[in-house]
């Protein structure tokens, strides 16, 4: 089978009106600026910190002191942990979030739509929280999993230990399963199925056409989705640092984490240069990515019609029903249980009913602090999630469907911030936004907050669309150009009305995405600016885990809003594609 | 000759007494006109590395009600807040009034030039030893720290008296711990034990196999849920987070290691005479004892006395040593070498 597959993309080249002979080269400048400001600015400074004694703007010598410091044997150790427990929970991540892609866009297992939003659910809830709820759940001595394990079995042996490996990996997976589901769900869905009855029709199994022609079609969206998620395993901090640190395990973020924070002296020097150690890794991911789809076409939205279907499964639809049961059970259930749970109750973990009350919820309503920064928060989300995705459509665009010059440039200037692990960039920005000359309005302002965040999530808004795009052939795009569709008119006419799902889905992202960072907004916030990720931090440090879990539980609240919308959005676009 | 040299002793008294008065008189005057031209400048900006502290907030809105002077807060952790100064500062951006950190974060920007002298302070005089201000800082309040068990695991006769009771065999495996290889209650516990009873203490101590943490904010809870029967080093300001849990600290006989927070003006602060009023204010009884029951040790003389039953005996104990900055990488490297 080779259905849409092996044909060379032909790049439009967009006709000469005005634009197109003047304001094509000052986009480009305005695009290379704006993304150079948002990435290669911080990332110089941070450049200059791996290369100096000192950081910016103290008196100090360039050395290579930072990058010599890589060789130690705890770096090298740190650095074959990070790739290996990144590349064992992205498989496994990518398996399970492909199959159950697959079952919800392209079968008629029950409750599909229901389990589609159930099944994201994880990725949004902020990791500390899962982390305790597993603390909890799956530690060696009094885990309720081991309790109940033990009581039935007799054993004296735990079941699971979460302070492993392998609770590592499970934590991480919990984030990266529902990420790259959403990453790749809305491709599944948008695929035109004649290729797939093509392919029955021409006598393959359904095993074989699944592999050779949904799968392989899928092969920008699913490598996409790998390599960010694969890039933001060796970013976590969380999971290591929980399930890790305690039992020796160490990588990159917690090294770096202890070269900044946990050193008498902070060592910004060793810091910057594991940050860049790590993006050189993941640059050479990216070539390998460029090589592997370089000359393959993956249209598969055309500009005939087609009606999407759905593969009947017959009795196995059950099977994959209780698939995605198990995976939300395992992943929201359980750990979500023990929040709400918690929430109710005095402490967190001591279910005795002298300690029910409502006093988190009350403490929570009655927070000044949180309202405000709930209020910030929102409006940083919204406006950023949106620019983001602006931005990265326009860079998408740029990058996917033209031919001009400059635009393997911007590619790389957008996707720099993804690659440098988030604590040691938002160093970056503090050391880039605070040595701007006074008369720039940025430092100390909501500014800020907002372009660190713009450029954080840009690289997932370009991967997003671009994923998209690559899927919309270019004759819809001609098409509309020959009809004296401006340049303009064709990007927000053709690609994105096309293209919508994923927009939806990369602006949840980054919204959610927004509402949890913290290595950026904990350096460049001040009083009048505090986020929500400041106030969950505050309170986590302060001893109230279970006001974090009401904030927890407010933020998946917001979640299964927004997913509702988004859901039936997409469902009315797609069925008038 | 004797009534000649009483009559000059009284007449120098007098003068003495009088230049007393006088110079009193005059510093009042002085400190009135620091009090009104901190109320036009209207507010205090403090950047702290007390990350949710309820306690200090009681402070700082009792300034407020005191004064009508606004309290802005930037609450980071130490490395942060001391980076975000650092680099304020060399960009010409002054924008924090006053610095309220570890004495060992606190020592190592008082090296770098981040602060200014913060001048006489009435309340000076109420620091007792062995605290003491310098010319740039002024301490702020202590975190103690114990050991701390579970109830239900421990029973009374089984609980460690003494510092070297955690090294007995019987608690193999099950002590929760800080790290001692990042800064921390684990570093100051580390240094501590180290200049009392030697590098031989920590080797019988990483016999034991404790488990290090770094979520500090949730290990008292692990040890209160059965986790672990033992759990070291425990703040106790935490205590109060704790109420009605199964867990008891337990200061032993030789005494608690502490850590000093300071505060400090911040070099060309925007608000000078607020950041000296409120470090002033910090220093009355009064809010030192909202910090004393809330466990922390007061730096002002006579406020152990006046707090709750249930938090005097343990702060109302030795202190047996803290941290010394210019030591602390030296004592990270050799906590590495020893907990492997």
């Amino acid at each position: 089978m080779s259905v849409a597959v092996d044909l060379p993309a032909a790049p439009v080249r967009p006709r000469g009106s005005l634009f197109e002979r003047h304001g094509r080269g000052f986009g480009l400048t305005l695009l290379v600026l704006l993304l150079g400001f948002l990435s290669l600015y911080p990332l110089a400074m941070l450049f200059y910190g791996s290369l100096h004694s000192t950081p910016p703007g103290m008196a100090g010598v360039f050395n290579l002191d930072g990058y010599a410091s890589l060789g130690s044997d705890e770096n090298l150790a740190a650095l074959v942990n990070t790739v290996a427990i990144s590349l064992v929970k992205t498989i496994l991540s990518l398996a399970l979030a492909i199959l159950m892609a697959w079952i919800i866009a392209r079968t008629d297992t029950p409750g599909r739509g229901v389990l589609e939003v159930l099944i994201t659910l994880p990725f949004f809830i902020p990791p500390i929280l899962t982390a305790t709820a597993w603390a909890m759940l799956g530690n060696a001595q009094v885990g309720t999993i081991n309790i109940v394990w033990k009581a039935i079995t007799g054993l004296e042996t735990p079941l699971v230990d979460v302070y492993s490996y392998g609770g590592v990996i499970w934590h991480m997976m919990q984030y990266s399963t529902p990420f790259i589901f959403l990453l790749v769900v809305d491709a599944f869905r948008a695929m035109d199925p004649s290729l797939e009855e093509a392919s029955r029709m021409s006598g393959a199994s359904r095993w074989q056409t699944f592999w050779r022609v949904t799968f392989a079609l899928m092969l920008p969206v699913t490598t996409s989705a790998f390599i960010l998620s694969f890039i933001r395993g060796m970013e976590s901090f969380e999971s290591a640092v929980f399930f890790g640190t305690p039992v020796g395990i160490n990588v990159i973020t917690t090294q770096i984490y202890n070269s900044i924070t946990q050193k008498g002296t902070p060592d910004y020097q060793s810091a910057t240069a594991l940050g860049f150690a790590a993006m050189a890794l993941m640059f050479l991911l990216l070539v390998v990515q460029s090589r592997l789809l370089r000359g393959r076409s993956f249209t598969t939205v055309t500009g005939k019609g087609y009606s999407p279907n759905v593969t009947r499964l017959g009795r196995l639809r059950w099977v994959t029903f209780a698939i995605c049961v198990s995976f939300f059970v395992l992943t929201v259930v359980l750990p979500v249980g023990q929040l709400l749970l918690s929430s109710f109750f005095q402490f967190f973990g001591f279910y005795q009913l002298d300690m029910l009350t409502l006093q988190h919820y009350r403490d929570v309503w009655e927070n000044d602090e949180f309202w405000h920064a709930f209020g910030n928060t929102m409006l940083l989300g919204v406006i950023g999630a949106t620019a983001t995705m602006a931005l990265g459509g326009i860079v998408a665009y740029v990058t996917t469907r033209t031919t001009w010059r400059g635009r393997r440039l911007i590619d790389i200037l957008a996707w720099l911030p993804w690659m440098m692990p988030g604590m040691v960039l938002g160093i970056g920005f503090l050391w880039g936004f605070a040595t701007l000359p006074h008369s720039v309005p940025i430092y100390g302002t909501l500014w800020a907050l907002l372009l660190a965040y713009i450029a954080l999530g840009t690289p997932v808004a370009v991967r997003v669309t671009s994923g998209a795009y690559a899927q919309i052939a270019k004759d819809i795009e001609e098409c509309s150009r020959v009809h004296g569709a401006g340049w303009w008119q064709t990007l927000g006419r053709i690609l994105i009305a096309l293209a919508w799902p994923a927009f939806a889905v990369g602006w949840v992202l980054i919204f959610f995405g927004i509402m949890r960072e913290l290595s950026a907004s904990i350096l460049l916030y001040v009083p009048d600016t505090e986020v929500m990720s400041v106030v969950m931090l505050k309170m986590w440090v302060g001893g109230k885990p279970e006001e974090v879990s009401v904030l927890g539980l407010i933020m998946l609240v917001l979640v299964l809003v927004f997913r509702w919308v988004q859901l039936r959005f997409i469902g009315r676009r797609i069925s008038t594609l | 000759m004797l009534r000649r040299t009483v009559l000059g002793g009284l007449a120098a008294s007098a003068t003495a007494s009088t230049m007393i008065v006088r110079s009193a008189v005059a510093q009042d005057a002085d400190w009135q006109k620091l009090v009104d031209a901190a109320k036009k400048e209207g507010k205090v900006s403090i950047y702290t590395a007390s990350i949710g502290s309820p306690f200090h907030k009681i402070i700082f809105k009792a300034f407020e009600a005191k004064y009508g002077i606004k309290v802005e807060l930037l609450e980071a952790r130490a490395s942060e807040v001391r980076e975000r100064v650092r680099v304020e500062q060399s960009a010409g951006r002054f924008l924090g009034d006053l610095h309220h950190n570890g004495s060992t974060t606190t020592w190592l920007m008082t090296q770098d030039g981040n602060f200014q002298p913060h001048g006489p302070l009435p309340n000076l005089k109420n620091i007792e030893a062995p605290y003491e201000a310098s010319e740039m800082s002024v301490p702020a309040e202590v975190i103690s720290y114990c050991l701390m068990v579970n109830k239900n695991m421990v029973k009374p006769g089984e609980e460690p008296k003494v510092w070297k009771d955690i090294l007995d065999p019987k608690w193999t495996g099950k002590i929760l711990s800080d790290d001692y290889r990042a800064l921390g209650g684990g570093a100051v516990f580390f240094m501590v034990m180290y200049d009392t009873f030697g590098r031989e203490f920590h080797e019988k101590l990483a016999a034991q196999k404790p488990v290090f943490s770094r979520d500090l904010a949730n290990s008292e809870r692990r040890v209160a849920r059965g986790e672990f029967p033992l759990y070291i080093p425990f703040s106790l300001q935490d205590l109060n987070n704790l109420k009605g849990l199964p867990v008891k600290p337990i200061v032993p006989a030789e005494g608690r290691p502490y850590v000093r927070f300071d505060l400090s003006m911040l070099k060309n602060a925007p608000h000078p005479n607020a950041a000296r009023l409120f470090t002033n204010f910090y220093l009355e009884p009064e809010q030192q004892l909202v910090f004393a029951n809330a466990g922390y040790n007061p730096v002002v003389k006579g406020v152990i006395e006046k707090t709750s039953e249930d938090i005097r005996p343990h702060l109302a104990t030795k202190a047996l040593g803290t941290t010394t900055p210019s030591k602390q990488d030296a004592m990270l490297a050799l906590a590495k070498e020893i907990y492997k």
